[in-house]
């Protein structure tokens, strides 16, 4: 199989990726407010689902405690606007104190994953998240659990439409920033230790350091997506820090495909419309309550279907096309050119 | 006293008589009861090409761990150019100049010949991790030292194939590449012909032959069969049951009655060509 070709894109994937943009753009022109905060939904957790990918697609982590970060992003914003009031310092504040949570715990994961194996990481940041969760659930009279914390954004981003454009930036700069880590040497080792630990390390790689910033790049990232995810909700409760938030990510990219990256853009797309469609079909029977039934049921089929996601079945396609060439060329070629010169 | 006194003028005309790239020192380690390594005392010349020779289990893989820092000893030392790098991490002996290759074939199945090459150039490159905001095709003298390796180990034409869907001959080859890429002082190669067929063996041997030939690094190879390196070898050692048995010239060590005995007992039968 061929696999350079892929490292270019192709003119023809650049005028869908700007079709795709412009159509985005236009959405909120032209859709009621509630699909113009279900697209900026997406589009924040599909930055979520990007960095999740890093780590489980690039470099191989799996970390279990993802929410970690969504969580931790949305209540640094509603803690901060609520205690000190609402303003773009505060927002500021919240994205400095996220990005400094974030990269603290990815370097204690670091640590972890340095010294046990894949499943304890996963296993050990799994718990992570949950002692936040109680955590936060314990401190109820700043956070109030369960129950959660509603608090107002400071403007511009208390207009949905400009709170559409905010996220579309946002996905727009981390799309391109982690395609750009994803396509540097260091994004190049992070595939290495994910295929071969081992051999990266006897190719000379400190891998624990590779990885350990593949998990600050992600972490942070992912912390950001909370705190954009905190201006669009404008409600913080314990949930964004529950398993489940780590699982939607995991869906999101693993539909998409996993290692793909943009892959999880497709993901989340899918399955928060699939969500939504559902949400709104409760009312025709009762059995469309049982969302996580239908996105299961989606999953399976995608998966039977595209093993390796929207992206990877894609990228497959492109793999066996550009082999097809490849192989007709050769047919052309004398036979003695074919051999090594 | 006296002991150790002749020990040290024994290393001294050693230091003196060859230039010794690496040494081990009663390099040993147990797997429970089995003593996979033990005491193995060897100094390997530099511009010689040396062979570790032994039946299956003898513990040739296991010295090679243990030289190249995957297991820790439980006793014993090795030494690099003089240097005790018994406490260094197997990246440090890398870039100290050791490379070595895998028996099992060890590459990244999913990446290309291509990239498999590639980022054992970029290590040796030392492309700092800071580096984030590069793309990674922009280091052209990276990619010309990559096509360079993937020439001279014959997968030019195969450089955009995953490696996993190689041959195994072909895997074999790749995984020289990725050693060679580091440029290493001394290259230890871990049955470089394990599971080629016929026909590709002949094109490994000439291959090790040339590396030979351009002197730029001192091979050891690990093999179990005599035949295949008896005329390639300056020096060929021989281990059995984790001792060192015999060591010396190809035509000394073959004709050694310890080392038939080792041999016939190991159930290989490839003594004498
Ligand atoms: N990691 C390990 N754990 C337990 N036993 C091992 C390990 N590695 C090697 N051995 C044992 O040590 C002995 C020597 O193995 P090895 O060095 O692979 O032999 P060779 O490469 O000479 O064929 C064998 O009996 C093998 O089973
Ligand atoms: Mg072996």
């Amino acid at each position: 199989m061929i696999l350079q070709r892929l490292d270019t894109i192709r003119k023809i994937e650049v005028v869908i990726i700007v079709a795709l943009a412009i159509v985005l753009l236009i959405v909120p022109h032209v859709a009621g407010t509630a699909t113009v905060t279900m697209v900026s939904r997406i589009m924040i957790f599909a930055v979520f689902a990007m960095s999740y990918d890093i780590l489980r697609g690039y470099v191989g982590v799996i970390h279990l405690g993802y929410a970690l970060f969504i969580g931790g992003g949305a209540y640094f914003v509603g803690i901060l606007f609520t205690q000190f009031g609402v303003g773009i310092p505060m927002l500021l504040l919240a994205v400095v104190g996220t990005s400094v949570y974030s990269a603290i715990w990815a370097l204690i994961v670091g640590k972890i994953s340095g010294k046990s194996g894949m499943i304890a990481t996963a296993m050990i940041t799994m718990a992570f998240a949950e002692i936040m969760r109680s955590l936060m659930t314990s401190w109820f009279t700043v956070t109030r659990g369960a129950d959660g914390l509603p608090f107002r954004v400071p403007p511009p981003f208390n207009d949905r439409t400009m709170m559409f454009y905010a996220s579309f930036i946002f996905m727009v700069i981390m799309a391109f920033l982690l395609y750009k880590f994803t396509k540097s040497p260091t994004g190049r080792v992070w595939q290495a230790v994910r295929e071969n630990e081992q051999r990266a390390i006897f190719l000379g790689y400190n891998t624990n350091r590779a990885r350990t910033i593949a998990l600050l790049v992600a972490s942070v990232v992912g912390g950001l997506s909370g705190v954009m995810f905190g201006l669009l909700n404008r409600f913080v409760n314990t949930d964004l820090l529950d398993m489940q938030m780590t699982i939607n990510a995991m869906l999101y990219s693993l539909i998409g495909g996993t290692g793909t990256l943009f892959g999880a853009i497709l993901g989340s797309a899918l399955v928060v419309y699939f969500q939504n469609l559902l949400l709104d079909l409760r009312g025709v029977h009762f059995i469309f309550e049982r969302w996580l039934l239908f996105i299961g049921a989606l999953y399976i089929v995608v998966v039977m279907f595209m093993p390796r996601g929207i992206m990877g079945f894609y990228y497959d396609w492109k793999d066996k096309r550009a082999q097809k060439k490849r192989l007709l060329q050769e047919a052309k070629l004398p036979p003695q050119l074919n051999d090594e010169a | 006293m006296r002991n150790m006194k002749h020990e040290s003028l024994f290393k001294l005309a050693v230091i003196f008589l060859g230039n010794i790239i690496l040494r081990t020192e009663g390099l040993s380690i147990e797997f429970g009861a089995l003593k996979a390594v033990n005491n193995v005392s060897l100094s390997i010349k530099a511009d010689k090409f040396t062979a570790i020779l032994g039946p299956n289990g003898a513990g040739k893989t296991t010295f090679f761990n243990l030289v190249s820092g995957l297991y820790k000893p439980s006793a014993g030392k090795v030494f690099f150019k003089d240097k005790d790098v018994t406490g260094y991490t197997p990246q440090q002996r890398i870039h100290a100049g050791m490379g070595r290759s895998f028996q099992l074939t060890n590459v990244f199945p999913a990446l290309s010949a291509h990239e498999n090459v590639r980022l054992s150039v970029q290590s040796a490159a030392k492309v700092k991790f800071t580096k984030l905001f590069k793309s990674y095709t922009r280091y052209t003298d990276i990619f010309e030292e990559t096509d360079r390796i993937l020439k001279r180990i014959l997968l030019h034409d195969k450089a955009d194939v995953r490696a996993g869907n190689l041959t195994h001959g072909e895997q074999r080859k790749l995984e020289l590449g990725m050693v060679l890429a580091q440029k290493p002082e001394v290259l230890l190669l871990d049955e470089p012909t394990a599971g080629m067929s016929i026909e590709e063996v002949p094109i490994m041997i000439d291959l090790l032959k040339s590396i030979k030939d351009t002197g730029e690094t001192t091979i050891v190879l690990i093999e179990h069969k005599m035949n295949m390196v008896k005329a390639l070898s300056d020096v060929i050692v021989v281990l059995a049951n984790g001792e060192l048995l015999c060591e010396g010239d190809p035509e000394t060590v073959s004709n050694d009655p310890a080392v038939m005995a080792a041999y016939l007992g190991g159930g290989v039968v490839h003594v004498a060509t």
